[in-house]
């Protein structure tokens, strides 16, 4: 007798926390993740081709939702054979040692009329707040999320030894996201 | 205090006056007349100075090609190509103005008393030195497009794509490249070579009618 009104107590929890907060899953055929670095001061541009979004999130609340991404680095791709040779190596996204990043937020708040999601960032191995800024646009199958933010690559050791100087590659890489999502 | 600048002035109509009654002018009012406008015995200085600064182009580009290929992977071989890259469209460039320019005005005669295949051996080599002007920059321009990698000449103007990326076609044209290379350098050693044979040997004036201090 005890169980039910304990398990009432438990959903209402969870609804006042989460609102309507609905979860979306992420499409990958209609998402892309970009990243433009630059060489020689001339954008450099890449993606990485598999990767994989969870949201919980209402467009009017967004308070309370959450934003985790989990991105495969070894599917990262810059369109010249011999730069994703090289980028595999220790000194750049070390396939080996870490072929997995993720981002986890911590809060999701409205900014104007876009939304912002502040959280963690591992890359590399290593752990760095960001701030993940991005447009909602709804439609009737669904929404996509969009947006872009600047990383410094130094930061996450991403070009090291020489590598760490920036006059030939830029510090500043440039992530891109458009995200496809369905209800779920 | 004047005189020097109308004398400059008389040449320089005298200059416009040949060509009205091609009648004879000065030693004095050729000399200005032809520090321009090649002649059939004399390079105008517009010809040396395309000469002389795309030789020294040249000899930097074939340098800088030579290090940025073998230079182990690292900043430095980025850099050594991006300038190498940079040069070689500069001397693409140079070489279409060089050739307007050419083709615009007579081209000295060569020496009398040559033997025939010596002449056609002349006109081969600056032939095969005009072709490979344009092939190596183009053969180049086609290894970057076909890598697809991203590049502005001297970081300013972003060099298009002449062939869709593919890494096969970047290969064999980087080897073709590099063949061309070679073939440049053995043609400049003739070129060098017979410059030095003709002052040296022939006592004729093929070389010093090029030198910037000299006019013939």
């Amino acid at each position: 007798m005890t169980k039910i009104p304990s398990l009432l107590w438990l959903c209402g929890l969870l609804l006042t926390g989460s609102a309507f907060a609905a979860d979306w899953k992420m499409d990958p055929a209609g998402s892309k993740l970009e990243f433009v670095a630059t060489f020689e001061k001339t954008p450099a541009p890449g993606e990485f081709k598999e990767f994989d979004a969870r949201l919980r999130f209402d467009p009017d609340k967004p308070a309370g939702g959450s934003l985790d991404v989990t991105i495969k680095i070894t599917s990262a791709d810059m369109n010249i054979p011999d730069v994703n040779k090289e980028i595999r190596g220790k000194d750049w996204f070390d396939y080996a040692g870490f072929p997995q990043a993720e981002f986890h937020s911590t809060d999701l708040r409205r900014d104007g009329k876009r939304y912002v999601a502040r959280g963690t960032l591992t890359l590399k191995g290593v752990k760095q707040p960001v701030e993940v800024p991005f447009s909602w646009t709804a439609s009737a199958d669904g929404a996509v999320m969009e947006g872009e933010l600047l990383l410094s690559r130094g930061a996450f050791g991403i070009g090291l030894g020489e590598w760490k100087a920036t006059d030939t590659i830029g510090p500043d890489v440039k992530v891109k996201f458009k995200v496809k999502l369905r209800k779920g | 205090m004047c005189s020097p600048i109308i004398a400059k002035g008389d040449h320089f109509l005298g200059a416009r006056g040949r060509g009205a009654a091609g009648g004879h002018e000065s030693a004095a009012s050729r000399y200005h007349t032809e520090m321009l406008r090649n002649t059939v015995d004399s390079w105008g200085a517009p010809a040396k100075l395309f000469h002389w600064v795309m030789a020294a182009l040249i000899l930097a580009q074939i340098a800088l090609g030579v290090m940025a290929a073998n230079w182990r992977v690292s900043p430095a071989k980025l850099e050594l190509f991006f300038w190498h890259k940079s040069t070689g469209m500069l001397i693409l460039a140079l070489v279409a103005l060089r050739l307007l320019w050419r083709l615009a005005n007579p081209v000295p005669l060569l020496p009398s008393g040559m033997a025939a295949w010596e002449r056609a051996a002349a006109r081969l080599g600056h032939l095969v030195l005009y072709a490979l002007m344009i092939a190596l920059p183009v053969t180049g321009w086609i290894v970057n497009s076909a890598s697809n990698v991203p590049f502005r000449i001297f970081w300013l103007v972003p060099l298009p794509a002449i062939v869709a990326p593919d890494e096969p076609t970047a290969d064999l044209v980087a080897e073709v490249h590099g063949g061309l290379a070679a073939l440049l350098a053995l043609v400049l050693a003739a070129h060098i070579g017979g410059a030095l044979w003709h002052h040296y040997v022939k006592r004729d004036t093929v070389l010093t009618r090029m030198l910037p201090w000299r006019t013939p």
